[in-house]
C-alpha cells in the first residue's frame, strides 16, 4: 500500500522541491531529480516483489473519498498488467534524467520540474481506478508535455507542440462526454444509486456487459478515438512523427516509452473491460487499421531520411502489432500486446537515446551525413546494434516475444474470423527488418567518408550508464520472458474468461478466487434490479 | 385605512431591514463621493472606503443567508439564488477595486480616482438591485443604474482615445438594447395587464394570450439581457469596450456585469415563463407554447462558436479575453438550456470558477500592461522567462479557462456538460467540448508566446510590489485547489437554486 | 375622450416611431442624430406605455412612463458627455471616422 503511494506522489513532491531550488544551483537540483527518480524506482521495486501474480484481480487497493455528488474517489490499485507498465515508468524516468545533461541545454530546473511532473500523471493514469481520476491524471500529462517539446524541442517545436495538443486533446475531451455520459448511465438506469452518477470503475466494469450494444458503440468508439489518437493508430497518427522529431531526446524517449503505451492501457483497461460487446463489433475494424498501421509505418520509415523520423514512424508500425493483439482479444495476444508494450518502450526509448547521442555530436540526423562510425564509436555501434536488432524483433531479444505472441493471438482468435491479419502483419516484422538494417548499415558501416565524422567520440561513461540496464531488460525479456509474463498473466486471463463468457458462455480459463476479492464484490453495491441479461 | 398605512408601515420597515446589504452600499457610495470633495489629494482614501464598504456590505449578506421573502412591496425578492450572485457581484467588485490600487493607467491618465470608486460602488448597487428584481420596472432601473455607472466607467480614462470611443460605443449599443427591451416590457404589460413577472405568470397560467406578440415581447425583452451577458448577436460592443476601458473595467464588466445578467435572464424566464405548479426535477415546463429550450439552445450555440473563433484571430489579449468571455457567455448559458435545478447549480458553479480565473486572467494583462504598457500579443513574447510567476499563474488561469483538469475551470465545465448530457442533450455537448478545443487553441497562443518566443537573448526581469503578488496568489491559488476540492462551493451552489415563488 | 381613438392606432404609431428610431441608430453616423433616434425609441416606449395603462386602467404603465424620462434624461446626458471626450480628442463627432477599435 505505502509503496504504491509513494511511487505514486513521490515524483509530485520532488517537482514541488524543486521549485525552491535556486535555477543555478544545476548540478544540486540534477542530483536531487535523479534520487527522487531512483527512488521511486525503488518503491516500484518493492510493489513487484510484493506483488502477488496469482491473483487475478486488482491488488493495493485504496479508496478515499473525494467528491461525494458525483460518487467519484481517490481509488487506485494496480493488476498486472498496470505494474509492468508502471514499472517501465519508472525504470524509464531515471534515465531519462541521465540523458537530458546534454540534451538540455537552458532552464534546466523547470525540465527536470517537468519530467517529474509528467510521471506522476503516467502513474497515476495506470493506477487510477476511477474514471473521473483518470481522466485528471490523463489531461495532467499534457501540459508538461507540450512544454517539454515547445521549449526544449527542435527548430519546428511550436508547430509540433500545437499539433500535439491540439491532437489529444479533441480526443480527451470527447472521451470526457462519453465518460460523463457512461457515469450517469451506470448511476441512474444500472445501479440506482443516490447520486444518480457513478465513477467508481470496479462498479462499471461489473455492469458493463449490461449496458444496451448501441450506448456501448458510441462510447467504444468516443473512448476508442481518444485513446487511438494516442497510441496512435494509423490515421490518427500524423501528429507522431512531428511530435518525436522536435521533441528533445528525454522528451522522445518518454513519448515513445511510455505516453504512447496510455493509449493502449486505456484500449484494455476501458474499451475490453468496459465495452466488451462493442469491442469485438469493432474489433476487425480496429485490427485492420492496426494492420494497415504496421504496413503503413514500415513502408514510410523506409523512405525517411531523418533517423529519428524513422524510429517514430518504427513506432507507429511496432504499435499496430500492439493494438492487433489486443483486439484479438485472446489470451496470447493481449499478453503479447503487454509485452510489446514494455519492449517497446525499452527499445524505441534506447533508439531515441542512440539517435541522440550521434545527434550531439554531429548536430544533424541525416542519413547521408553519416557512414563508417563504427570504425570511431565501436562501443556506441554495439548499444546501437542492440536496440535496433530489438526493435527488428531478433530471437532471443525482447521484441521477437511481443510480436510472435500478438500474431499467434491473432492468428488463433476466435473473435478475428481471418487469418489475413496475420499474415499482412507478419510481412510488417520483414519490413522492419529491411528498414532499420539498411538505416544501420547506412549510418554504421561503409567508408568513413565525411571528415565531420571522423574524429568522433566513442559513448562515455555517463551514456554507458544509461544504456547498460536498457540492454540488461532487453536481453532478459528476449531470453526469459516468464519473469514478466507471469505478473500480468492471470489479470489477462480474466478479462479473456470475461470476454468468453459474453460470447460462448462459457470462461476459458481457470482462476483462482481470492479473498479480497471476495471482499471487494461484496462492498459493491448491487444494483437493485436484476442486471438484464446481455442482448 | 389607518390600519392598511400602518400595515404598509410595517412592510416597509421589515422590507428595510432585509436591504442591509444595498444600504450599506448607497452608505459607502454616498461617503466615498463627500470624502472624495474634501480630501481631493488623497489617491487611495475613496478606494479604501470602497474595499471596506464592501466588506460590510458582504458580512451584511451573510446575514441573509437562508431569508426569502418579498420587499418593498414586491418590488425585490431577498432568496438565496439572489444571495449567490450578490455574492459573486460583491467579490468580484472587491477584488477589481483591490487591482485598481495597482493600476498604473488609471493613476498617470486621469486626473482623480475618487469618482472611479465611487462609480464602481454605483454599478455595484445596480447589479444587486438586478439579482434580485422581480418587477419589470425594477428590472429596468436596476439595469440602467448599473449600465449608466458602466458607461462612464468604461471612458473613465478619457485622455486615452481608444477609452473615449469605447464607452461611446458602449452608450449607443446599450441605450439602443434597452430601448428594445423596454419597448418588448411594454408589450408584455399590455398583454398581461401587470409589471410583476409573478402576476405575468399567474396571468399566463390562467389565461390564453396571443403567442405572437408574446413570442415577441419576450424575444425583444431577451434582447436587452443577452446585451448585458454578450450573447452573439449582441455582442459587438464587447471586444470594442473590453479593449478600451481600462483592464479593470473590463475585467468588471466580463464577470460581475454578467453575472447580473445572467441572474436576471434566469429569474425572468424562471419566474414568468415556467409553470410552478409542475416544476420538477427533471426539467421545467414552460408555459405557454413558447419554446424556450430551443430558442437559448441556438443562442447559446451560436454565442460560444462565434466567441471562439473570432477570437482565434486576435492579437490583443484585451481583445482576445473579450471574445473568450463570449465564449464563456455561450458555455453558461447551456446551464440555462437544461431548464432545471442542475442546470442552475451548474451555472452558479461556473460563475465562481469564471469570476476566480476571469479576473485572474486580466489582473495578470494589467500587470503586465503597467510594466510593458503594450496588451498586445506580440508584447508577450519571453514574458515566461522577464516574469516567471505573471507566466506560470497566467497559464494556470488560461488553462481553468479552457477547462482542463486539475483546474476549477475544469470542474465548472464537466458540472455544465454533465447537466446537460443529464438531460439527454448530448449533441449540444459534443458542440460544447469541440468550442473547447477551438478555445484551447487561442489561448495556448498566449502561454506559447510568454514561453515559446522570445526567448534569448532573456528579457530583463521584471519585478513587481509584494501587495500585487498577493492578489495574485490569492486568485492563483484557489484556481488549482478548488479544481480538486470544491465540495464547499457545490454544496452552497446547489442549496441557492431555488428561486423564491411567494 | 381616448375611447374615441381605438388602442390600434396608438400601438400602430408607437411601432412606427419605434421603427423609425431603429433605422435612424443604423443609418445616422452622427453621434448626436444617433441619440435623438434613440430618444425616439423610447418615446415610442412611453406611448406604448401610456396607451396600454389607459386601456388597461392600470396606472402602473404610466408609473413606469416616468421611470422612462428620468432614465432617458440621465443617458442623454451621459452620452452627449462622452462625445464631448471624444470631440476633444478625435474632433469628429461621426461615429464611421471613430475606428480605433475595430474587430
Amino acid at each position: 500500500m505505502s509503496a504504491l503511494f509513494i511511487t505514486l506522489f513521490l515524483p509530485l513532491f520532488g517537482s514541488l522541491l524543486l521549485l525552491f531550488f535556486n535555477r543555478r544551483n544545476t548540478e544540486l537540483i540534477e542530483k536531487t531529480t535523479l534520487g527522487i527518480s531512483l527512488l521511486t524506482f525503488i518503491a516500484s521495486l518493492f510493489l513487484f516483489l510484493s506483488f502477488d501474480p496469482a491473483n487475478p484481480g486488482f491488488q493495493f487497493l485504496y479508496e478515499a473519498t473525494w467528491i461525494e455528488s458525483m460518487d467519484a474517489g481517490f481509488r487506485i490499485g494496480i493488476d498486472g498488467m498496470s505494474l509492468l507498465l508502471i514499472m517501465l515508468t519508472t525504470f524509464l524516468t531515471p534515465i531519462v534524467i541521465l540523458s537530458s545533461k546534454n540534451a538540455i541545454t537552458k532552464s534546466r530546473k523547470e525540465f527536470y520540474v517537468m519530467i517529474l511532473l509528467l510521471q506522476f500523471g503516467m502513474t497515476g493514469v495506470f493506477l487510477s481506478l476511477d474514471l473521473f481520476l483518470f481522466y485528471i491524471f490523463w489531461e495532467l500529462i499534457l501540459i508538461p508535455m507540450y512544454f517539454i517539446i515547445g521549449i526544449w524541442g527542435g527548430k519546428n517545436k511550436i508547430y509540433a507542440a500545437i499539433k500535439f495538443f491540439i491532437y489529444t486533446v479533441v480526443g480527451s475531451l470527447l472521451m470526457l462526454v462519453a465518460l460523463v455520459w457512461l457515469g450517469h448511465y451506470c448511476g441512474t438506469e444500472l445501479l440506482h444509486n443516490q447520486q444518480g452518477f457513478t465513477s467508481n470503475y470496479l462498479i462499471i466494469r461489473d455492469l458493463a456487459a449490461s449496458i444496451p450494444l448501441e450506448y456501448q458503440k458510441w462510447m467504444f468508439l468516443a473512448f476508442a478515438l481518444s485513446f487511438c489518437i494516442k497510441v496512435p493508430l494509423f490515421p490518427f497518427h500524423t501528429w507522431l512523427p512531428d511530435a518525436h522529431t522536435e521533441a528533445p531526446t528525454p522528451g522522445s524517449v518518454i513519448l515513445a516509452g511510455v505516453l504512447l503505451k496510455m493509449g493502449t492501457y486505456g484500449l484494455i483497461r476501458f474499451n475490453l473491460e468496459l465495452f466488451p460487446q462493442a469491442s469485438m463489433e469493432y474489433a476487425s475494424l480496429i485490427s485492420w487499421l492496426a494492420v494497415t498501421g504496421i504496413i503503413y509505418g514500415a513502408l514510410v520509415a523506409m523512405v525517411q531520411t531523418d533517423v529519428k523520423r524513422l524510429v517514430a514512424y518504427s513506432s507507429v508500425s511496432h504499435l499496430g502489432f500492439v493494438v492487433l493483439g489486443i483486439f484479438s482479444m485472446t489470451a496470447e495476444g493481449i499478453q503479447g500486446a503487454i509485452i510489446q508494450m514494455v519492449s517497446h518502450g525499452l527499445s524505441t526509448g534506447m533508439l531515441f537515446l542512440c539517435v541522440g547521442m550521434i545527434y550531439e555530436r554531429r548536430h544533424t540526423r541525416d542519413i547521408d551525413q553519416f557512414g563508417g562510425l563504427a570504425k570511431v564509436m565501436p562501443l556506441f555501434t554495439v548499444f546501437f546494434g542492440i536496440a535496433m536488432l530489438a526493435s527488428v524483433g531478433l530471437p532471443g531479444l525482447n521484441g521477437f516475444v511481443g510480436e510472435f505472441l500478438t500474431l499467434l493471438g491473432a492468428f488463433n482468435s476466435p473473435f478475428l474470423n481471418s487469418h489475413a491479419y496475420t499474415i499482412v502483419a507478419a510481412t510488417g516484422v520483414i519490413f522492419a527488418a529491411v528498414y532499420l538494417l539498411w538505416m544501420f548499415q547506412r549510418v554504421m558501416f561503409g567508408a568513413n567518408e565525411n571528415p565531420a565524422n571522423h574524429n568522433l567520440s566513442d559513448v562515455t561513461k555517463r551514456e554507458t550508464w544509461m544504456l547498460v540496464p536498457i540492454v540488461v531488460f532487453i536481453v532478459w525479456i528476449g531470453i526469459y520472458p516468464n519473469t514478466f509474463l507471469k505478473v500480468s498473466e492471470n489479470s489477462t486471463r480474466a478479462l479473456v474468461n470475461k470476454l468468453h463468457v459474453i460470447k460462448f458462455g462459457t470462461p476459458k480459463f481457470t482462476l483462482p478466487v481470492y479473498k479480497d476479492d471476495q471482499l471487494l464484490q461484496d462492498d459493491l453495491i448491487k444494483p437493485t434490479e436484476p442486471i438484464e441479461t446481455v442482448r | 385605512m389607518f390600519s392598511v398605512e400602518a400595515n404598509f408601515l410595517d412592510q416597509l420597515k421589515d422590507s428595510i431591514g432585509l436591504f442591509l446589504p444595498e444600504t450599506v452600499l448607497i452608505a459607502t457610495f454616498l461617503l466615498s463621493l463627500i470624502l472624495d470633495l474634501i480630501f481631493r489629494k488623497s489617491r487611495t482614501l475613496t478606494g479604501i472606503v470602497t474595499a471596506i464598504g464592501f466588506v460590510v456590505a458582504g458580512i451584511c449578506l451573510i446575514g441573509q443567508t437562508g431569508e426569502t421573502a418579498f420587499i418593498f412591496s414586491r418590488m425585490l425578492v431577498v432568496d438565496p439564488f439572489a444571495l449567490f450572485f450578490k455574492f459573486v457581484i460583491l467579490l468580484s467588485g472587491l477584488i477589481v477595486v483591490l487591482m485598481s490600487f495597482f493600476s498604473k493607467e488609471l493613476y498617470e491618465t486621469t486626473e482623480g480616482v475618487g469618482e472611479y470608486f465611487t462609480l464602481i460602488t454605483g454599478m455595484t448597487i445596480g447589479m444587486f438591485l438586478l439579482a434580485s428584481a422581480s418587477n419589470l420596472i425594477m428590472i429596468y432601473l436596476a439595469i440602467e443604474t448599473m449600465s449608466i455607472s458602466s458607461y462612464i466607467l468604461a471612458g473613465y480614462t478619457k485622455e486615452i482615445r481608444r477609452a473615449s470611443e469605447a464607452s461611446l460605443k458602449y452608450v449607443i449599443f446599450g441605450a439602443v438594447s434597452s430601448g428594445i427591451m423596454i419597448y418588448g416590457m411594454s408589450i408584455l404589460f399590455g398583454l398581461t395587464g401587470t409589471l410583476n413577472l409573478f402576476d405575468i405568470n399567474t396571468f399566463l397560467l390562467s389565461n390564453e394570450v396571443n403567442m405572437v406578440p408574446l413570442m415577441l415581447s419576450g424575444l425583444m425583452i431577451l434582447a436587452g439581457f443577452a446585451y448585458k451577458i454578450s450573447a452573439v448577436p449582441f455582442h459587438f460592443w464587447t471586444p470594442d469596450v473590453y479593449e478600451g476601458a481600462p483592464v479593470t473595467i473590463s475585467a468588471l464588466l466580463s464577470v460581475a456585469s454578467k453575472a447580473a445578467g445572467f441572474a436576471v435572464l434566469i429569474r425572468f424566464l424562471k419566474s414568468a415563463f415556467i409553470d410552478p405548479t409542475l416544476s420538477s426535477d427533471v426539467a421545467w415546463n414552460t408555459i405557454s407554447s413558447i419554446d424556450w429550450q430551443y430558442i437559448i439552445a441556438i443562442l447559446a450555440v451560436v454565442t460560444m462558436t462565434v466567441g471562439n473563433l473570432v477570437a482565434v484571430w486576435q492579437t490583443n489579449v484585451k481583445r482576445l479575453l473579450a471574445y473568450s468571455s463570449i465564449a464563456h457567455a455561450g458555455y453558461l448559458l447551456m446551464g440555462v438550456v437544461v431548464m432545471n435545478e442542475i442546470g442552475i447549480a451548474a451555472i452558479l458553479l461556473y460563475f465562481f470558477a469564471y469570476m476566480i480565473m476571469n479576473l485572474g486572467a486580466f489582473y495578470v494583462v494589467m500587470l503586465i500592461a503597467n510594466k510593458t504598457g503594450s496588451e498586445e500579443l506580440d508584447d508577450y513574447q519571453g514574458l515566461g522567462h522577464s516574469a516567471p510567476v505573471l507566466g506560470v499563474c497566467m497559464t494556470i488561469f488560461l488553462i481553468s479557462l479552457t477547462g482542463l483538469p486539475p483546474t476549477f475551470g475544469f470542474i465548472g465545465k464537466l458540472y455544465i456538460f454533465s447537466a446537460v448530457l443529464d438531460s439527454g442533450l448530448i449533441w449540444l455537448a459534443v458542440v460544447g467540448v469541440l468550442n473547447s478545443v477551438v478555445s484551447l487553441y487561442y489561448y495556448a497562443k498566449v502561454f506559447r508566446n510568454m514561453y515559446f518566443r522570445g526567448m534569448d537573448p532573456p528579457k530583463e526581469p521584471m519585478t513587481f510590489s509584494y501587495g500585487s503578488m498577493i492578489l495574485l496568489f490569492l486568485l492563483a491559488i484557489p484556481t488549482v485547489l478548488f479544481g480538486v476540492y470544491f465540495t464547499p462551493i457545490l454544496a452552497w451552489a446547489k442549496s441557492s437554486v431555488e428561486i423564491f415563488f411567494g | 375622450m381616448i375611447n374615441a381613438i381605438p388602442l390600434e392606432y396608438y400601438l400602430g404609431l408607437a411601432s412606427i416611431i419605434f421603427l423609425i428610431g431603429t433605422v435612424g441608430v443604423l443609418v445616422r453616423r452622427n453621434a448626436i442624430i444617433v441619440f435623438m433616434s434613440i430618444e425616439l425609441m423610447l418615446n415610442s416606449v412611453n406611448l406604448t406605455f401610456v396607451g396600454f395603462s389607459t386601456y388597461l386602467g392600470d396606472t402602473a404603465g404610466q408609473v413606469f412612463v416616468f421611470f422612462v424620462m428620468a432614465v432617458a434624461a440621465a443617458e442623454a446626458a451621459i452620452g452627449l458627455a462622452i462625445v464631448l471626450a471624444l470631440f476633444r480628442n478625435k474632433q469628429t463627432i461621426y461615429v464611421d471616422e471613430v475606428n480605433v477599435l475595430k474587430w
